[in-house]
């Protein structure tokens, strides 16, 4: 009896006092809500968790600097800034209406800032990324772009968000579309010759030229292309060898200008002597010797197997 | 005692518990105190080479360090290939990995994206510094980064833009032969390295029996070995198909541009480069051993080194194994593949040169960040990239050092890379019911089921059919793609927003290169793809590495511009006129 009464006992301390203890601390270690020693150290938090894919505990860091943020600072609208990203990007669960208001909320309090210039091109991204199998609205996507390029007309966004909506016409391959955005794309160039864009935009005249079927016109935005890129030089992939292959077989075939073509050829062998493109650059100078050969003699080149 | 049993009943399993823990403990304590003494410097190092030269090599290696860095001890964890994965991946994740570890193969790309990230520490900030343990050698001074043949492309993780591993050796793939058996039943010194020869040597060798009455097998293989020989000897003689399909002439034909050249009739099975590319399959599997797609690595290998074959595939990770089983029994010889001639009367028309091989360093090791001695990891890792530390441990192991300037093994010195060559340009793969019906058919073809005509009668028809559902399906992953593209912009452009001078302009042209890269052409690209297999490619267009008629009189106008001037007093460019 006495026996029972002691397991009854440890029974009663156990749901009562061990029981709720562990269990408060379990619950405790589980919270959703973080705890930092400032905004913006939750800040830095979120972003190290986005970039490791942690998307729940970035939310929490981000809510974190949101909810304990003065509304007025800088790190509210960065910490709203971050919300939306996260919701926007996250896979899975993503929420793009909640982040396009996180967006929205960043564009209002901080109209001039870099963060609202993101915020709107962030809302065109979200317009064209559409889920699998369905199509983005166009006239939506561009209206998106065009707000940025016309808020933000000196910001980078800005110059991002014309690239982007000049894309969508040229990735139509249709001539109307092409001639449209060339003149728009030669205007941004004499606008903003040291944009950080140039290249790209010299890259879409390019695409341009090429719906259009004008060749020495492609040949020449390609070059200028290739002459305005901007090189990182830690990454390793960002080599010029694809950029000289297209250069060369564009001058080549497109546009007959061997002398070009040679150049690019050579400039491949010389400067990446791995390539897998190098034995294909050395038959092509053959080729060239031969062809000219014999248009000299005023015979048809050889025909391909 | 009635009352002690029922105490030894209650407690006894609680008590053996408690024993076997204790006594696991001390066992642990024990193992980790003769591994380094108390107060040492231990760094583990995980990696899936069982081969017993791996082992020596980093224990030799390790010595070698410890002379230098007396307190500093390498422990090794050797795990079988076949638990690497999970045992790399619960380590990381309960945080007691090994300080450094190799890193690639074993664990999917995405997933192992994710565990750079996550575990590994990013060696970027080192790669523009010289090697220390460079000094007074002929790579004194130079960058890390310039001091490894593939430029440490491999070790650059595109996703991350930050390098993050170190390539210890280099990779190739060659013909090992029993030099002794081929003299025996050929007469032949050397091998043959022209294709007619190759084939004739493997019928001589077929009509010899050994002295059990056995058949000698000319080429050992195996579901294993079987895309070596493609890869190497056979795909090559499909580069030609690129003057056909390479629509968007970016020297590659990519598995679109082949379905459209297949649906539009620009190219069928009748194509010299695909017909011939899978009779030399025909004639080489002929050689084979019985049954060889239902064998493994290991019963090709066991063959092998039973001397009832003399030809086998395989790669320098097997130079040093298949010499000590060779050991004190024959003599191993390495080969090139052996090439058709220019003029051979079927081959020569598609043989165009040598399989090209990128070179890209492998046996890639990281530095995980929950290690306690970071700094000593990274340096044991210089050590081992350094130029004679390099050359030492792959001659040790018996593989191609992948720092430059350093010397080979002389066997594997057939195994120096063809940088000028041609490559496969067969894509047939687009997934889904044309990839099963693929395999369906290609596997009885391997082993001579039906004939390349039956193969080609129930597959083209099919491929055409079915091809475009499969590629549509195909390009679902093209705009997932994307969205994680954006995410990962989203990161270095926050990166870059929080960052100061020379860092941020370092990730602002990475997030614009990135962006135009990734999220602008592809868009451009898909487009091309997509109207090139709705609509095909203009009919009237002539071929993608051909002149046009309007190209050819522009070339004619230039010509005569330029004669005419240099009848004038021109001096002509010598670079332009070669």
């Amino acid at each position: 009896m006495n026996e029972l009464q002691g397991a009854r006992i440890q029974m009663r301390v156990f749901c009562l006092i061990v029981f709720p203890v562990v269990l408060s601390a379990l619950l405790s270690a589980c919270s959703d809500r973080a705890t930092y020693a400032s905004p913006d150290e939750a800040l830095q938090d979120g972003w190290r968790y986005y970039t490791l894919g942690e998307h729940q505990a970035s939310i929490r860091a981000f809510e974190f600097a949101y909810e304990t943020a003065d509304r007025d600072s800088l790190l509210y609208a960065q910490a709203a800034y971050g919300l939306g990203v996260v919701w926007q990007l996250r896979r899975p669960n993503e929420d793009v209406l909640l982040a396009s208001r996180y967006y929205d909320e960043v564009i209002a309090l901080r109209p001039d800032h870099d963060l609202a210039a993101w915020s709107m091109l962030a809302q065109g991204r979200i317009l064209h990324l559409v889920p699998v199998g369905e199509t983005p609205d166009y006239d939506a996507v561009r209206a998106a772009y065009q707000r940025v390029i016309e808020t933000f007309p000196n910001h980078i966004a800005g110059h991002e968000a014309f690239v982007y909506y000049h894309a969508t016409y040229a990735a139509t391959l249709e001539p109307e579309d092409a001639a449209q955005s060339l003149e728009a794309l030669e205007a941004f160039l004499e606008q903003y010759p040291d944009s950080p864009f140039t290249s790209a935009v010299w890259s879409l005249k390019a695409v341009c030229y090429e719906t259009l079927r004008m060749p020495e016109k492609r040949l020449h935005a390609e070059i200028k292309a290739f002459e305005t890129a901007e090189i990182d030089p830690e990454n390793p992939f960002q080599d010029h060898a694809w950029r000289y292959w297209t250069l060369a077989t564009v001058a080549e075939f497109d546009a007959g200008d061997f002398d070009t073509a040679r150049h690019y050829y050579r400039r491949l062998i010389e400067e990446y002597p791995t390539d897998i493109r190098i034995y294909a650059s050395e038959q092509a100078l053959e080729r060239m010797d031969r062809t000219e050969a014999r248009l000299r003699a005023a015979q048809q080149p050889e025909t391909q197997p | 005692m009635k009352r002690l049993r029922g105490i030894v009943a209650k407690y006894l399993p609680v008590s053996v518990i408690v024993l076997v823990f204790l006594w696991s403990i001390v066992a642990i304590a024990l193992y980790r105190a003769a591994q380094a003494p108390p107060g040492a410097i231990v760094l583990r190092i995980g990696h899936w080479q069982l081969e017993a030269s791996v082992r020596e090599m980093f224990e030799e290696m390790a010595d070698a360090y410890r002379e230098i860095n007396p307190n500093v001890h390498i422990v090794q964890d050797a795990i079988p290939e076949m638990v690497y994965a999970q045992w790399a991946t619960t380590q990381l994740m309960g945080g007691t990995a090994p300080d450094i570890l190799q890193v690639g193969g074993m664990i999917p790309y995405h997933l192992l994206v994710q565990y750079y990230n996550r575990y590994m520490v990013p060696l970027t900030p080192y790669v523009n510094d010289p090697n220390p343990y460079n000094e007074g050698t002929s790579l004194e001074g130079v960058p890390l980064r310039s001091t490894f043949k593939d430029g440490m492309r491999s070790s650059y993780v595109e996703e991350m833009q930050e390098y993050i591993s170190i390539p210890l050796s280099q990779f190739g793939v060659r013909i090992f032969y029993n030099r002794d058996l081929l003299k025996q039943l050929t007469g032949l010194d050397e091998a043959p390295t022209e294709y007619r020869a190759f084939l004739e040597a493997c019928r001589e060798i077929e009509q010899h029996r050994n002295d059990k009455n056995q058949p000698y097998v000319a080429i050992a293989s195996s579901r294993y070995h079987l895309p070596m020989w493609e890869n190497m000897l056979m795909d090559p003689l499909t580069y030609g198909i690129k003057r056909v399909a390479d629509f968007n002439r970016d020297g590659f034909v990519s598995n679109d541009e082949l379905y459209v050249a297949f649906k539009t009739g620009r190219i069928t099975f009748d194509h010299p480069s695909i017909r011939l590319r899978f009779q030399m399959l025909w004639e080489i599997s002929k050689h084979f051993q019985t049954g060889y797609t239902g064998l493994t690595r290991d019963e090709a290998v066991f063959l092998f080194a039973q001397q009832r074959a003399v030809f086998m595939t395989t790669g320098t990770w097997d130079a040093r194994s298949l010499q000590e089983q060779a050991d004190g029994k024959f003599n191993v010889g390495v080969m090139d593949f052996p090439r058709p001639l220019p003029d051979d009367p079927v081959y020569g028309e598609v043989m165009e040169g040598p399989q090209y091989e990128r070179v890209l360093g492998g046996f890639p090791f990281s530095i995980v960040r929950t290690s306690k001695h970071p700094e000593v990891a990274l340096d044991f890792l210089m050590f081992l990239a350094g130029k004679e530390q390099n050359e030492k441990l792959n001659r040790i192991i018996g593989w191609i050092p992948s720092v430059v300037d350093t010397e080979l093994d002389p066997l594997l010195k057939a195994f120096e890379p063809h940088l000028r060559g041609v490559y496969g340009n067969f894509n047939i793969f687009l997934g889904g019911e044309t990839w099963i019906k693929w395999l369906q058919m290609y596997s009885q073809f391997q082993i001579h089921q039906i004939s390349y005509e039956d193969m080609r009668a129930e597959f083209e028809p099919f491929y055409i059919k079915h091809g475009l559902k499969d590629l549509e399906e195909q390009q679902k992953d093209w705009r997932r793609g994307m969205v994680n593209n954006e995410q990962f912009l989203a990161g270095i452009r926050a990166r870059a927003m929080h960052a100061e001078g020379a860092e941020a302009q370092s990730f602002w042209i990475k997030y614009r290169s990135l962006t135009a890269s990734r999220q602008i052409w592809p868009e451009i690209s898909r487009a091309r793809q997509m109207k090139l297999v709705e609509i095909g490619p203009d009919l009237g267009a002539v071929g993608p590495y051909e002149y046009s008629p309007e190209v050819l009189d522009r070339i004619r106008a230039r010509l005569t511009e330029d004669d005419t001037d240099s009848t004038v007093g021109r001096v002509p460019d010598p670079a332009s006129s070669q």
